[in-house]
């Protein structure tokens, strides 16, 4: 391990590595806790940030028809077309079209439509909780190396996981520890509680993360039973096989009827149609069934031909390896979740980044020599801990501030929302190194108070669908984002007023605070 | 201290794929749904082993020792993996 030597046992050893993993990983992984915890809401937080939209729910077929209808308008060359039909907690139909000439102007060819009327939805132009979504996995980095630092943050939390449990001597003791105001011990009985609480979901977030990328992390097992990847996915996941456009005209069968036979034999509400080559001969239609409440996120297909309407395959059972993935991408995305247990997998994650974050705050704690002045690699990590846990959250508050504050019709807005959110850290991270290290972290909780504390507030003052006409109206939704920032904020608050205390004294090193708990 | 982390990370990555990758190749498939199975048990299970192996590598003292198994073994399997080919 360290140096040279007598080797040491596997609890001082991995106390070693769980330390240097966690702290070299930590700072990403706490933004990728924040990020990823708040992506299970979201629709609902794309919802919140497109105000205007007030539309009708619409069953499966009449979205997918309509949907159809306009696309058929203004897209009847295009190559391929994604229809995401509304659900219970989506209100748009969603549509994503790949046009035969792609225009570099335009912009990923996404829009939202009434389900009811098949109209583009005039609302504000927004990456809603799909940011939140993107940057948990993706890291705001160019493709693919977003994808990898984050796989390699997700491998270096599971070995923390792995050497954090190999640590500890008395796992179920800790869980019923937590000494307050005293200095080392508090962080490190905090660490120890947050981490043993949620021990269950953190191995699981963590194993079943590094899953949603597996074909792109671990792909090469197929390289060695396949001659082409594509047979893997067509045999494994049920896809069919690209058909070629035939270049004969051919008038694409009604939709909806279509869309209730799939449901019928798939045994569920369709969720997805995508259609290949529309409005050719040999166009395909591909239509995806939601598995409510089924924890598996791999969805049933039944794929027609779109000139006669024929059913031309459906996706069968699925290899037990595959069940398992789906599985393990489902546990991890929540999808299946009710309402109750996806604001458990809320708090969880929340956990998650409390065990991050007082990991971090340990390091440094056990670093830092009464009287002694604190050396560069500690004053580095104590402000880069403050960058993270104090003014990261600050830059999500402005994204959310900044979707009410940029005026709605302005082009360009939703690139300037997450502009907003990354200058705000940027400036919050370069303006605390101004202060001592305590009055940054004060000056930088209380910016992120007040900022989550304000977005009810502006909300009110920017929308007619603020706290007291949602209660009235019973909007569900926007009663309980407005409450939600709102205890964020007071959460700040509190953060600040402690940090702001006089520093506690050092205990003297009892037998326990010995343990090699995080070297 | 740079060499042992080069080992836990890239070495460790190149002997859980090439484990996979010869655990694929290896184990049984008889027909079309055995050679999904073959394939994605490996690939769900490899990142496992990225960490047991990581782990074993920060843990054990003798660095010779560590990059003899790790990059010795990485290899040693990518040899017999060129040597049985893609499977027919």
């Amino acid at each position: 391990m360290s140096g040279k030597g007598v080797q040491p046992g596997w609890r001082q050893s991995m106390a070693w590595a769980h330390g240097w993993l966690g702290l070299i990983a930590g700072w990403i992984l706490f933004t990728m806790f924040l990020t990823g915890t708040s992506a299970y809401f979201r629709p609902e937080i794309t919802r919140w940030m497109q105000p205007e939209i007030r539309t009708q729910a619409a069953p499966p077929a009449q979205a997918a028809d309509s949907a159809v209808r306009y696309l058929s308008r203004v897209g009847p060359d295009d190559l391929q077309w994604y229809i995401y039909l509304p659900d219970a907690r989506t209100v748009a139909t969603r549509i994503f079209r790949i046009p035969a000439k792609p225009d570099p102007k335009t912009r990923g060819n996404e829009l939202d439509l009434d389900p009811v009327s098949g109209a583009p939805l005039a609302a504000r132009d927004t990456r809603g909780g799909e940011h939140f979504y993107r940057f948990h996995f993706q890291l705001q980095l160019p493709h693919p190396w977003g994808r990898w630092l984050a796989g390699l943050c997700a491998m270096a939390m599971l070995g923390a996981i792995i050497s954090g449990v190999i640590t500890h001597k008395r796992i179920f003791a800790d869980f019923f520890t937590l000494r307050w105001n005293k200095g080392q011990r508090s962080w490190l009985d905090a660490h120890n509680v947050s981490a043993v609480l949620g021990l269950p979901y953190h191995a699981m977030i963590t194993y079943t993360g590094l899953i949603t990328l597996v074909t792109m992390y671990m792909p090469w097992p197929v390289m060695m039973n396949y001659a082409k990847p594509a047979q893997f996915m067509q045999t494994a996941y049920g896809t069919p096989a690209d058909v070629p456009a035939s270049g004969v005209r051919r008038p694409l069968v009604a939709i909806a009827p279509l869309v209730r036979d799939a449901e019928r034999r798939l045994g569920g509400p369709a969720t997805r149609v995508i259609i290949q080559n529309p409005g050719d001969a040999a166009a395909r239609i591909t239509i995806a069934q939601a598995k409510r409440g089924a924890i598996n996120s791999r969805t049933p297909t039944a794929t027609y031909d779109g000139a006669t309407g024929r059913l031309v395959s459906r996706s069968g059972d699925a290899a037990a390896a595959i069940d398992t993935a789906g599985v393990m991408l489902g546990l991890h995305i929540a999808g299946f979740a009710g309402p109750a247990l996806r604001w458990a997998y809320f708090v969880m994650g929340l956990t998650g980044a409390a065990m991050v974050g007082t990991g971090l705050l340990l390091w440094t704690a056990k670093r830092r020599k009464p009287g002694a002045p604190p050396f560069f690699g500690l004053k580095l990590a104590e402000r880069l801990n403050i960058v993270v846990i104090a003014a990261f959250p600050a830059g999500m508050a402005a994204y959310l501030l900044a979707n009410r504050l940029i005026p709605a019709t302005l082009d360009g807005r939703a690139d300037m929302e997450v502009s907003a959110m990354f200058w705000t850290w940027g400036l919050l991270a370069l303006a605390q190194l101004g202060l001592p290290a305590r009055r940054a972290w004060t000056m930088l909780f209380g910016i992120a108070a007040a900022f989550w504390a304000a977005i009810p507030m502006v909300n009110a003052l920017t929308t007619s669908r603020w706290l007291v006409p949602s209660l009235l109206d019973g909007d569900q939704l926007f009663v309980a984002f407005d409450l939600s920032c709102l205890a964020i904020g007071i959460g700040f608050a509190i953060a600040a007023r402690i940090s702001a205390r006089p520093a506690p004294k050092t205990p003297g090193r009892s037998r326990r605070s010995m343990e090699p708990a995080h070297a | 201290m740079a060499w042992r982390w080069i080992t836990a990370i890239l070495g460790c990555y190149g002997f859980a794929v090439t484990a996979a990758m010869l655990t694929a190749r290896l184990l049984p498939a008889r027909d079309a749904m055995a050679r999904v199975e073959a394939t994605g048990w490996p690939m769900v299970l490899s990142f496992l082993l990225y960490a047991v192996v990581g782990l074993w590598s920060l843990h054990e003292v003798r660095l010779g020792r560590v990059s003899a198994v790790i990059w010795g073994g990485a290899i040693a399997m990518a040899v017999l993996l060129k040597l049985l080919g893609v499977r027919a």
